[in-house]
């Protein structure tokens, strides 16, 4: 059986959950650390808004709307932890 | 206005109507996101005013489980897409399994969170111990019951299988999908 685009996105994001377990024993750098877990966060969250809310055939007004909202979140997060390590 | 005019002119929701599913559920998914947005925020500007008290609590919570839920909830999601591909292909018996296989893993992904609460609260952690440990709850309380009304949507569906209606419910699914995927890495591992 050949695996399609769901089956893909799917490995993919176990591949991603498995990355962001393995990053706080191996990356000792926090602000590292934290820019790699929030990287692979949204790279899960652009799978799931594309391929399985399947947003990638809607108007770009949706699709840009619900990615900005992953972007956002992770960054402020980035953002905050960066202030508090540079303070 | 008659009802030939209505159904020439859509179901009336505009450019929510290019959106798949219901698109009352996306209503409810937009809200949903701009309040656990507005939720994380806060979660996350707590922290940045206490970093040592969140230092503390993260330090006691178990990320392993939170990585397995993650696994279940993701592969939960692969299930509900299954599902919505195979219910607009019009084979209702196959949309309806790949629907049980995605309530059992949200179903696993409950136990799962209810045996981390149950290793926090003998460790003596509660709402009041912390505002690390007030927000934890909060936040994936709030997320723990959206799973369980997730389950009962599909249920819902996965009675009539039809594609409108199981994308629908899968779409909600997916939100709580991408809740949880934002969510696990900030409150688990993200250092304070």
């Amino acid at each position: 059986m050949i695996p399609d685009r769901l089956d893909i996105a799917w490995i993919m994001l176990i591949g991603l959950a498995l990355a962001t377990i393995l990053v706080p024993p191996l990356v000792a750098r926090p602000l590292l650390a934290n820019g790699l877990l929030l990287i692979f966060a949204a790279l899960k969250g652009r799978h799931i808004v594309l391929d399985f809310l399947d947003l990638r055939s809607a108007p770009a007004l949706w699709r840009g709307l619900v990615s900005a909202w992953v972007l956002i979140v992770v960054l402020f997060a980035w953002l905050a932890s960066a202030i508090v390590a540079l303070i | 206005m008659s009802a030939t005019d209505c159904e020439q002119q859509g179901t009336g929701w505009g450019i929510l109507e290019d959106l798949p599913g219901d698109p009352m559920i996306w209503v409810l998914i937009f809200s949903e996101l701009a309040a656990f947005g507005l939720f994380l925020g806060a979660f996350v500007v707590a922290r940045a005013l206490h970093p040592a008290v969140f230092a503390a609590g993260q330090a006691t919570l178990d990320a392993q489980l939170a990585g397995i839920n993650t696994i279940l909830l993701v592969t939960s999601g692969w299930a509900a897409a299954r599902a919505t591909a195979a219910a607009r292909a019009d084979e209702r018996g196959r949309a309806r399994g790949w629907l049980f296989g995605a309530m059992a893993l949200g179903g696993v992904f409950i136990a799962v969170k209810l045996f981390e609460y149950a290793g926090e609260i003998a460790l003596g952690n509660g709402l009041e111990t912390s505002p690390f440990f007030t927000l934890y709850f909060l936040l994936t309380g709030f997320h723990l019951l959206h799973v369980g009304l997730g389950i009962v949507i599909l249920a819902v569906v996965s009675r009539g299988a039809r594609a409108a209606g199981v994308e629908t419910g899968t779409a909600f699914w997916h939100m709580v999908d991408l809740l949880w995927i934002v969510m696990f890495p900030i409150i688990y591992l993200v250092h304070p």
